[in-house]
């Protein structure tokens, strides 16, 4: 008997390069917040390990905000596991492994939209408010998402902080 | 002998007094290098206690800290400005462990003043050529999330990469951080788009908003959360609303550079 993987590799592909562009992400910010060498391999691991959760939620259909949660938790919580060798640095390193989740884009999106309807010519008015609404309540949501999917399981393992 | 040199109440409340400001000066540090304000108590508290501090009490604004220690019966209260708030995860941790050293005893103010001087002068920091290509590679990654075609994402890189060395230049010349996110959403957005559009991308606009995502607050974004959750809703109010300001700013640049291409989302 064969079995057939054709069909498996497009989505199997398709989280790969979000997590490896979520990978790259996180590393990239990792330096700019100067992380040192090891916090910088455990966010490029982390910021991997949150795009490909919240790909595989997006890919069976979850909203983008159920999605981030499921990703932000379960950072934070592998975070957690590896506390005692990241020390002082938990935290830290699991937010920069989430940033590549924050949706500034939609963030840019809805202001640009209500820019918009305050030209003198504006268009489309309803589609745009509509849009820019939608931009912003997903912003919210999402970095609420992200927020206290990180936060949940720090208070609820209350690790030591120094 | 000046008057009260030998007053032990005095004495005491100066011995306090540079408790409260080495623990300031520890919490001050914490802060300006991105930690949340539950952090930065616990680094104050730290520090105080062992010192000889019986009891501490913290307040946090978003621009000043204010510490009460106590010592039998004599308390003082003093107050720290704190400066720009920024990212740096290496000097935040070193702060962590220096206030857990200080906890377990055998400092006295002169000596955390003295580690705190160390720290600040030999805390490695990247080169800033290094910092501006990991940021413009993580602007290009994060276009790639979003969804730009392969065409744009080297112009997006290098668009990230020149708005960061920008900001950096900028923000040291003092220039005010919102205007600062002005401009650069401006250029980066601009040379983005300009770059994109050279090699025949079909994704302008996305590149043009990846190429400003390095303005994004991320950190203080979920600080601000972490902070309300954490009970502390005055410096997360405070932070909320700076990250506003930031986002106000970056698309009016990006409006700006947007206007200027011709291009619409």
């Amino acid at each position: 008997m064969t079995i057939d993987l054709a069909p498996l590799a497009a989505p199997a592909l398709h989280v790969l390069h979000q997590a490896f562009f979520g990978a790259v992400a996180a590393c990239g910010f990792g330096v700019l917040f100067n992380f040192g060498p090891r916090c910088l391999a455990w966010a490029t691991g982390f910021g991997a390990v949150a795009l490909a959760i919240r790909t595989l939620g997006l890919d069976a259909r979850w909203s983008l905000e159920a999605a981030s949660f499921a990703a932000a938790v379960a950072t934070g919580s592998l975070a957690l596991v590896f506390r005692r060798r990241l020390g002082a640095a938990t935290e830290t390193i699991a937010l920069a492994g989430c940033i590549p989740m924050i949706p500034g884009a939609f963030f840019g999106q809805a202001l640009l939209g209500f820019f918009a309807l305050t030209s003198p010519d504006a268009v489309g008015v309803e589609a745009t408010v509509f849009q820019s609404i939608q931009a912003l309540l997903r912003v919210i949501f999402t970095l609420g998402a992200i927020g206290a999917g990180l936060a949940i399981p720090v208070h609820l393992v209350r690790p030591g902080r120094l | 002998m000046r008057e009260g040199e030998d007053d032990p109440v005095i004495t005491r409340h100066r011995d306090l007094e540079k408790i409260a400001n080495a623990a300031l000066r520890a919490g001050r540090v914490a802060m300006e290098s991105g930690a949340n304000v539950r952090a930065v108590h616990d680094v104050c508290a730290a520090v105080a206690r062992g010192l000889g501090a019986e009891d501490v009490g913290l307040r946090s604004g978003y621009a000043s800290l204010s510490i009460t220690v106590s010592a039998g019966e004599n308390t003082i209260t003093r107050m720290s400005s704190v400066g720009r708030l920024g990212v740096n995860q290496r000097l935040d941790t070193e702060v962590r462990r220096l206030a857990g050293r200080v906890g377990g005893g055998g400092f006295v103010p002169a000596s955390v003043h003295g580690e705190i001087d160390r720290l600040l002068r030999e805390t490695p920091r990247h080169p800033s050529w290094l910092v501006a290509v990991a940021t413009g590679t993580a602007c290009a990654a994060f276009g790639r999330l979003l969804g730009i075609d392969w065409a744009a994402f080297l112009p997006v890189l290098v668009a990230g990469a020149l708005g960061q060395e920008l900001r950096h230049r900028l923000l040291s010349a003092g220039v005010n951080v919102f205007v600062v996110v002005g401009i650069i959403a401006f250029v980066a957005a601009t040379l983005g788009g300009i770059g994109a559009r050279t090699v025949g991308s079909s994704t302008v606009a996305m590149a043009m908003m990846a190429s400003i995502l390095l303005l994004v607050p991320g950190v203080p974004a979920t600080n601000a959360q972490t902070d309300i959750m954490d009970g502390f809703p005055t410096v997360g109010s405070a932070r909320a609303v700076w990250v506003i300001m930031v986002m106000v700013f970056a698309s009016a640049g990006i409006w700006l550079a947007l206007a200027l291409m011709g291009v619409t989302l």
